[in-house]
């Protein structure tokens, strides 16, 4: 324990706060608005020949409704089924032919298109977007063909994953009226059933060029970009505007509990609290919570849980960026001597300790200084620039909150620490849902 | 002088400026090699203020005798459990603190250990890094509990298909050679495993002549010579791995492996043979040829078995590739009703590679593919540092990224199928599918000889 002490006060000199990130500063991102409303921002990069472009759109399971559910998702999936111009797989086989890859994902909030190329292909990158999000051609075959791949995306999650099966189940009852509810991915029924009709109102309805933010990072010039951004993107039209999302979630008025049967060698539980939206004042307070219960070994959860008490196989919190409100969850793994509900209320147990006693002041340290850390790893890269820089627009409201983001770390205190503890992690405003095998 | 040998090998090409794939090159780096063998790469890089600090030592699992498989695994997660100048705690708090990462882990050829950290923390993290290297101690009760966390570990894992097929693959390919080893041994040999076996594992293998480090980042170089210098010069020389092993010979006839899985929705499957060692002069070819096999999102498997049928949510293949072989698998995974239809296609796709049917328009968007992703391999510090680590223990060349656009450009039609014929393995091939046996049994035996086992045994 001496040594201990002496490696602190020897070490402790904290990372300054007065970030400097030796390539991007907050002026080095530049934007303008198209007329058509879409945003494009953009940051000039050459350490390496690349470039990517990253669409922000917004619209996600959030904006679902039962009979459509996964439709953003599997929309996401016709993006690349074809276009005026370039007909069924002509998107990837183009792209791909001048050195391009692309992926993209569909969160509850959000759809987010990825492309990665050398900057030499720039332009063709900015053709195949304008052109799908343009003229988009749902063909009836490739709607077809596209249900099996993503009920096969949707199986192979479940087959594979427990946190998969379980927070599934724990969503359905943690809401009971935010779309929020259903997964990502929707229910099987709904991937069968939704027709074109459907899928052409989504389109119409939401990918008008004024609900996207772009980001472009790499070695670009910033008005190279702007030209080819009014050339391709600028003759978009607007269409529908989509309706506002106006269901609030009541307030829970008591615990909630959720068994679900799987075959599994020892259960797994998750612990879901009901928590603001990212733009809420406790969001920080709240995301170096997180952090000191799970984030290294000396974390309150592995420490406790995995290490010193062996209760757990592994112990991890998760607080997603969210438009509304959402949970906060905490997912653990029993070892085989151990009962779940046991566990669960070691768990909560750590949360009241915090929530009563507060943190330590290296604690709370450690957890800023690994924010910090983290946001320089996200800038190593062109992506982790690009996908920063559109989360933060997207979820915070401005990207130059990426800057900032280090000193509202830094001006979390104790008392907030402890004061979201026993706000937010109460029993009345939990679910928890218990994976166990059939026979137990 | 100080005790250092240089031996210079300065690269004089610029890194910064390069804005073409054509002339992408590899940063300047430089090789200090201490007295006891150690070998050490300095890149400087200063995009962030962190340093990626990466150390490979002769310890993989590959070096796992039979009946204590598993034990390399447990070295590499012990060593930082801790050490003689630092405790357990000591090392996860000090470093927690300052938001370092340290990642301890077995690899087939080598354990390696990798550090994030904020550069002006560099004489707190290397201390640190060298002590667990050096001089682990292994306490017993934190030994047991590893044993005991991996043993549960490897039950759990059967719940995932994904995550135990790579290992009855590789069991059933290399046959009693060690890369069919399973990385984290089976419950069994996690039960024999003591102590003094880690002890001895880590005399043996944890030393600085076969070993090299690479750091890549942000620092200036005269100090971190030094401070290299100071933490690394006493490490002892041993006697120099020797890697002894049956030679690696292909299936003599083609062979079905069933595993098991009760309550499986779908069946999972590894389709292959023997690939090439990571050293081999043809890799770039091979991995152009692989590009329009089943290594991007048009690739003729994922076309054919997704976009076109609708059978699953991804298809692909691809090499693995260690020091002295490597294996060679397509995989894909689909609804149980959907097996059979799905390896039947799969076969036929590959066998379009053996009919010639590459033609020039599709060689060229393969290579331009190819061309095109490379540079970002090698964005970050921690990547840097793996290709130095690995130039080492492959023995690559320093100039594989300097020569990689020519070598693609190379490449010719000519070329394609003299590499299709000589690395793609045509006949006997492996088959192993997790998934209902009952269903998949009535079929199987059209592609080889069929053995059934359980994923819970």
């Amino acid at each position: 324990m001496n040594m201990k002490k002496t490696i602190f006060t020897t070490f402790i000199f904290l990372i300054s706060i007065n970030i400097s990130f030796s390539q991007s500063k907050v002026e080095d991102i530049k934007e303008f608005k198209l007329d058509n409303g879409m945003k494009i921002l953009v940051l000039e990069d050459f350490s390496i020949p690349n470039a990517n472009m990253y669409l922000f759109w917004k619209v996600g399971s959030r904006n679902e409704y039962p009979g459509i559910t996964g439709l953003s998702h599997f929309f996401e999936h016709m993006m690349f089924n074809g276009s005026e111009k370039y007909g069924p797989k002509m998107f990837d086989k183009t792209m791909e032919s001048v050195g391009g890859s692309n992926n993209a994902y569909t969160t509850e909030n959000l759809t987010v298109y990825t492309n990665w190329f050398p900057v030499s292909s720039m332009e063709t990158i900015f053709d195949l977007e304008s052109d799908r999000i343009g003229k988009l051609k749902i063909d009836p075959k490739m709607v077809e063909s596209e249900r099996g791949v993503v009920l096969s995306e949707r199986s192979t999650g479940l087959e594979n994953s427990n946190f998969r099966n379980l927070s599934e189940q724990v969503k359905s009852v943690a809401f009971m009226a935010h779309p929020y509810r259903w997964s990502v991915i929707g229910y099987e029924s709904d991937i069968k059933n939704w027709s074109i009709d459907d899928l052409q109102m989504y389109f119409d309805t939401y990918y008008s060029p004024n609900n996207a933010t772009v980001v472009i990072s790499g070695a670009v010039k910033f008005e190279n970009v702007k030209k080819l951004a009014l050339k391709y993107f600028g003759p978009l039209v607007n269409k529908i505007s989509p309706r506002k999302i106006h269901t609030v979630e009541p307030k829970q008025n008591g615990e909630k509990i959720i068994v679900v049967k799987k075959q599994v060698s020892t259960p797994n539980i998750m612990l879901a609290y009901h928590v603001p939206e990212s733009k809420h004042e406790d969001y920080y307070a709240l995301d170096l919570l997180s952090s000191i219960l799970s984030d290294g070994k000396s974390s309150r959860f592995y420490s406790t849980l995995i290490d010193q008490n062996q209760k757990a196989t592994s112990a991890f919190s998760y607080y997603p960026e969210s438009i509304d409100p959402n949970l906060f969850y905490i997912y653990s793994v029993t070892t085989p001597e151990t009962e779940p509900e046991e566990l669960e209320i070691m768990i909560q147990n750590i949360i009241d300790d915090i929530a009563k006693n507060g943190v330590s002041e290296n604690e709370l340290q450690k957890v800023k200084n690994q924010k910090l850390v983290g946001l320089y790893n996200t800038l190593e890269t062109i992506n982790g620039k690009s996908n920063t820089i559109g989360t933060y627009e997207m979820y915070f409201g401005d990207y130059k909150k990426m800057f900032s983001a280090p000193e509202e770390y830094q001006n979390v205190t104790n008392n907030d620490i402890k004061r979201v503890a026993k706000k937010y992690f109460i029993k009345d405003n939990r679910t928890v849902g218990f994976l166990i095998p059939p026979t137990k | 002088m100080n005790k250092l040998y240089f031996s210079l090998s300065l690269t004089l090409m610029f890194f910064i400026g390069a804005y073409s794939q054509e002339n992408f090159k590899l940063p300047n780096h430089e090789l200090m090699t201490l007295k006891n063998g150690l070998q050490i790469y300095l890149v400087q890089q200063d995009e962030v203020p962190l340093i990626h600090f990466r150390a490979v030592v002769p310890a993989g699992y590959k070096y796992d005798q039979k009946g204590k498989n598993g034990l390399s695994n447990i070295v590499a997660n012990s060593i930082s459990a801790g050490s003689k100048n630092y405790t357990k705690s000591e090392i996860e708090e000090t470093l927690d603190y300052i938001g370092a990462s340290l990642s301890t882990a077995s690899g087939m050829e080598s354990s390696i250990i990798s550090s994030n950290f904020v550069s002006k923390d560099l004489e707190t993290v290397l201390p640190i890094l060298k002590d667990i290297i050096l001089n682990p101690i292994f306490e017993e009760e934190e030994v047991n509990k590893l044993i005991q966390r991996v043993s549960i570990g490897i039950e759990q894992s059967k719940e995932s298909p994904r995550a135990v097929i790579g290992n009855y693959f590789n069991k059933n390919l290399f046959k009693n050679h060690p890369y069919g080893n399973p990385a984290s041994g089976d419950k069994e040999s996690l039960n024999s495993i003591k102590t003094k076996d880690l002890k001895q594992f880590h005399k043996k293998h944890f030393i600085p002549n076969g070993s090299a480090i690479a750091i890549v980042g942000d620092f200036e170089k005269k100090k971190i010579k030094k401070l290299l210098n100071k933490n690394f010069k006493d490490w002892k020389k041993g006697k120099d791995i020797e890697f002894e092993a049956p030679k690696i010979s292909p299936l003599e006839s083609s062979k079905v492996l069933i595993v098991n899985k009760e309550n499986a929705r779908e069946t999972t499957m590894l389709i292959g043979g023997l690939g090439v060692p990571r050293n081999t002069e043809d890799l770039i070819s091979i991995q152009v040829i692989n590009t329009i096999l089943g290594g991007r999102f048009t690739s003729w498997l994922n076309d054919e078995l997704r976009v076109n049928s609708g059978l699953t949510y991804g298809a692909r293949s691809g090499f693995s590739s260690y020091k002295n072989g490597g294996s060679f698998s397509i995989s894909t995974f689909t609804a149980n009703q959907n097996s059979e239809r799905t390896i039947d296609l799969a076969l036929k796709t590959y066998n379009k590679l053996f009919n010639n049917e590459i033609d020039e328009a599709l060689l060229e968007s393969s290579k331009n593919y190819v061309k095109g992703q490379f540079p970002p391999r090698y964005e970050t510090n921690s990547s840097i540092a793996r290709f130095f680590t690995d130039s080492f223990v492959y023995n690559i060349s320093l100039n594989y990224i300097n020569e990689f656009s020519q070598k693609v450009n190379d490449i010719d039609i000519n070329s394609t199928n003299k590499i299709v014929k000589n690395y793609f393995p045509k006949e006997n091939l492996l088959y192993v599918f997790v998934g209902k046996a009952e269903l998949i049994k009535p079929f199987a035996s059209k592609y080889g000889e069929v053995q059934v086992v359980n994923i819970n045994d």
